[in-house]
């Protein structure tokens, strides 16, 4: 069986996973990443989401969301954001370098949160969001044109056109018109994204798209335009068409997640991190309030691995983190105590403003993100919770799902090998 | 107000009110069918789909499982794109009792059933999630039956005879003079708009709401209202149907249909025709009941559980739930109330509907004059795919997908296959789970009786699958958005159709489907802000 030993051991390749990885190894550590799947990340929009709306007027958006966490905060003190709230700041900046640095940008918006379209003709409100997606002065847009593509079946110019008229604040005169264009071929969203970035492709794009344009409308795409996170798919189109092209938010497969999780683990390859996926954890070892190792089973090998710091970003139910059975919650790896909710774990409505009861569902830890039981007691010294697997946070409703992993893990980063590996040594 | 003239109205758009229409139809006698919902929205789909040998019967009401037995065979016949012909079993577990095999063995024979007792290790060979301490096993001749197909097979069956029928619509009056009725009058659901249909005979077969019906022509009709829950799993999980042997209760029939097994049912009695809405304690009594047979049971994927309304017919209404007769009644009010052109038929189950409706026919036919004989277990509901056709659709949805596209289109097939071979963009394959194609639900969507996703749904089986929706409910309304009947409000018709499915996926809410759930959410709250759309 293979031996492993490193200071710092991450489970899990989410958001939250990579930037705790990054940090740790910022701070000198050996580190080591074990992921069953490529994460949730990949799934989402690849936007991060800070906080949405205003907590007394949970239909309008907020304007400013460092502002809002501060009094989310004082109200909430359960939330996540309560544990981070020193490094919340800093941990933005680290984000933002990391992907300035590898050539992937993100930005903010001058109000605070950007209202980017997405492919339903909604707008979410949103904080950091990569260059291809960052919609400027959507309302003062004389023009919009939605384009999408016959070979794929995630994306509809009419609905977005549509409804984003109902959604969006547009100026009155704006006109928005849609256009369907095609590459050939039976396509998903990472072949389509992959051919596209062939200048031939682009090029015939460009010549489907450029008669329905006219000067300064703004060009709407589906989230496919490049497969790689350096790809200039966005700026040739926008060069070629001689107007600003965006992409939109959409379900999953989208192209931007999975972009932002190239950059941080190339980020992370050339900090000297080692990543293993396809690997899950099977059990660990503890012994009083540490652990003291784990095993990991990928490509049929076992891997017993011994680690300073252990930090879990195994996500919620989705990621696996966390396992359902009837009437009971468990964490799969350290069966820690997860905190529920008294009453039904679902609201009869899907769509309920206060969001769903299962989704707050989670681990509850103190401000060094050490797992706590019901009296507030270290139930683990030398392991760090972080993202999705954290309890007290609704991100689907709150718009805050992204930015409580970003900077959980980097809170787990910067204390792995601190407070918590003091229990081992 | 506009005005339209038949000879029948039937109200009640399930399986026996479209076998109705059907053998209307067949003996050329013009009829409209009114629907408030869409076809088979009722108890008609909310059933575990199972084509009773008319053993669970055998016992307790001969005349019934006689029935269920002629009828079973007729329905192989006629319909068999709608009919797994896999057979069922009886079995017995310890806490059953010994003495009641050789009571329902005997009452069997005597219905013509004949079962046949097999070795139980035979039986736990070829079904290994049954448990080991099952005492005795009996092959019966039950079989899976898709109730969705039935009943579009009976619409385009009457429609080719020139029926029309009316979905969405409520009746909202029965006119009658001089003791007899003349006509209905009818509201849109959708619009609002309000018409009469001129009529000599309104048949009543309106399932759990024939007390409301009644009511409308100031009748008295009880109808004992039987809410039944059932669970889905997302796996085969036996090869035949299972029924537990011993006289029926709840939970004690396993239903495997394709890929996914229907265990049902509960049974309670309930006010409101249209309560549906399954509860968890419910799934909760079924998987303790059907672990006796499963013992593994609640480690299998559960996709979701709902709920229909039994419409239970018992003269003097002395009895209730599981007590009450399974037989239907064919009532003529002209001879009960003295109203002429009047008939309601209640009770009865989906094995036997074709049998009511002939029976309802046949009376009314007798009142018209019309002496043609009932055809409905001679002609075929849809005529079988040619093997030609099916290897063109190979060629374009894949084996797989061509196979299911045909089973469930029948006649349309032909249409759906020789336009995704036109456009090969409907070739897209929208519902993975199910293998619904663009073209399907283009084609579907184009009826006249599609209004909703919802509807769609009912038709293809878009969504009924294991995501439940998440993705194939938001492509299918981008490719609708271009036709008028589905360019309205794009929140309500994606969250009617979301909700709907939530209403199912609640009470189940753990394992894969608690992920599932997850998933769902993140996409259309995180992703897409939905909950706050406008």
């Amino acid at each position: 069986m293979m031996q492993k030993k490193t200071d710092v051991l991450v489970i899990g390749a989410g958001l939250s996973g990579l930037m705790a990885a990054a940090q740790a190894a910022e701070q000198g550590k050996q580190v080591l990443v074990v992921a069953k799947g490529s994460g949730a990340l990949g799934l989402s929009s690849g936007c991060i989401d800070l906080w949405g709306y205003r907590l007394d007027q949970p239909e309008q958006v907020c304007d400013d969301p460092l502002q809002e966490i501060v009094r989310l905060v004082e109200v909430n003190p359960e939330h996540p954001y309560a544990r981070v709230q020193d490094v919340l700041t800093e941990s933005l900046a680290y984000f933002s370098d990391i992907c300035a640095a590898s050539g992937y940008p993100y930005v903010t918006s001058p109000g605070g949160n950007w209202l980017l379209p997405t492919a339903l003709g909604t707008v979410r409100p949103t904080y950091l969001a990569p260059v291809t997606m960052a919609v400027d002065s959507l309302g003062e847009a004389k023009s919009i044109l939605v384009v999408g593509f016959r070979e794929l079946k995630d994306f509809y110019p009419e609905v977005l056109a549509g409804n984003l008229k109902k959604n969006a604040e547009l100026a009155a005169d704006c006109r928005i018109n849609t256009l369907m264009v095609s590459v050939g071929g039976d396509l998903n969203p990472n072949t389509l994204a992959h051919r596209l970035e062939r200048p031939a492709v682009l090029n015939e794009i460009i010549k489907q798209v450029k008669p329905a344009l006219s000067a300064g409308t703004l060009v709407f795409f589906p989230p496919v335009l490049g497969e790689r996170a350096d790809s200039t798919v966005a700026a040739d189109l926008a060069a070629g068409l001689g107007c600003p092209v965006y992409e939109v938010t959409n379900i999953p497969p989208a192209l931007p997640g999975q972009r932002l999780q190239q950059v941080l683990l190339r980020f992370l390859k050339h900090q000297g991190v080692e990543v293993i996926m396809g690997c899950t954890v099977t059990a660990a070892r503890v012994t009083g309030t540490a652990c003291t190792g784990v095993t990991a089973v990928g490509n049929g090998k076992t891997m017993q691995i011994t680690a300073g710091t252990v930090i879990l970003a195994t996500g919620s139910f989705l990621g696996g983190g966390l396992k359902a059975g009837m009437g009971l919650i468990k964490e799969s790896i350290f069966d820690l105590p997860v905190k529920t909710c008294a009453g039904e774990w679902s609201d009869r409505d899907f769509l309920a403003l206060s969001g769903q009861p299962f989704n707050k569902f989670g681990l509850t830890v103190n401000d060094n993100l050490q797992p706590v039981d019901g009296q507030g007691r270290v139930v683990l010294e030398n392991v760090l919770i972080t993202g999705a697997n954290l309890a007290g946070c609704n991100y689907p409703v709150e718009k805050c799902g992204n930015g409580v992993a970003l900077a959980t893990g980097y809170k787990a980063g910067k204390l792995s090998g601190g407070v918590s590996s003091a229990a081992i040594r | 107000m506009k005005t339209d003239k038949t000879q029948v109205v039937v109200i009640g758009g399930g399986a026996t009110g479209t076998g109705i229409l059907r053998d209307l139809a067949l003996r050329g006698i013009s009829g409209i069918l009114v629907e408030q919902g869409d076809l088979a929205h009722g108890t008609s789909s909310r059933f575990h789909g199972l084509l009773h040998s008319g053993a669970r019967y055998a016992v307790k009401d001969q005349a019934a499982a006689r029935e269920c037995l002629e009828e079973n065979k007729i329905l192989r016949r006629i319909a068999a794109n709608c009919v797994e012909p896999i057979g069922g079993l009886f079995v017995q577990a310890p806490g059953d009792d010994p003495a009641y095999v050789d009571r329902w063995v005997a009452a069997c024979q005597d219905a013509g059933i004949d079962p046949e007792e097999i070795d139980v290790q035979e039986l736990l060979q070829a079904n290994p999630v049954l448990g080991t301490n099952i005492t005795r096993a009996f092959k019966v001749p039950d079989a899976a039956v898709d109730g969705f197909r039935v009943l579009w097979g009976n619409v385009n069956s009457a429609r080719r005879y020139g029926a029309k029928i009316m979905t969405y619509t409520r009746v909202t009056a029965i006119h009658q003079s001089n003791g007899r009725v003349t006509g209905v009058e009818v509201t849109n659901q959708l619009t609002g708009a309000k018409q009469f249909i001129e009529c000599e005979t309104v048949i009543n077969a309106a399932g759990a709401w024939a007390g409301e019906i009644a009511a409308l022509a100031g009748l008295e009709l009880k109808v004992i209202k039987d809410k039944g829950t059932l669970v889905a799993f997302n796996h085969r999980l036996m090869n035949r149907v299972v029924n537990r042997l011993r006289p029926p209760g709840d939970g004690d029939i396993f239903v495997p249909h394709g890929t996914i097994t229907i265990l049902g049912t509960t049974s309670m009695t309930v006010d409101n025709p249209a309560c549906s809405q399954p509860e968890q304690s419910e799934v909760l009594r079924l998987l303790q009941i059907g672990r006796e047979l499963v013992p593994e049971l609640e480690n299998y994927r559960m996709i979701r559980a709902f709920a229909g309304v039994r419409p239970l017919y018992q003269p003097g209404n002395a009895a209730e739930g599981r007590a009450v007769t399974r037989n239907f009644a064919l009532l003529d009010h002209q001879q009960l109330d003295g109203l002429t052109g009047f008939v309601s038929i209640v009770g009865g189950k989906f094995t036997t509907f074709r049998l009511m409706a002939e029976k309802t026919v046949d009376l009314v036919a007798a009142r018209l004059g019309v002496n043609k004989p009932c055809r409905t277990a001679e002609e075929p509901l849809t005529a079988p795919v040619a093997d030609e056709l099916l290897q063109r659709g190979k060629k374009v949805f894949g084996i797989p997908g061509a196979q299911k596209a045909a089973e469930r289109l029948g006649d349309d097939f032909a249409k759906v296959v020789e336009q995704a071979e036109q456009k090969p963009e409907l070739q897209k394959m929208f519902c993975e789970c199910e293998l619904v194609s663009l073209a399907e639900i283009s084609h579907v969507a184009q009826d006249e009786t599609c209004f909703a996703l919802g509807d769609i749904r009912r038709k293809t089986r878009m969504g009924m699958g294991t995501c439940q929706g998440t993705f194939c409910s938001y492509r299918t309304l981008g490719a609708l958005a271009k036709y008028d009947r589905f360019a309205g409000n794009h929140r309500a018709y994606l969250s009617n159709f979301l909700q709907k499915r939530w209403k199912g996926i609640r009470p189940v809410l753990w394992g894969q489907q608690l992920r599932e759930a997850q998933l769902s959410t993140a996409i259309y709250s995180s992703l897409f802000g939905m909950e706050r759309m406008k």
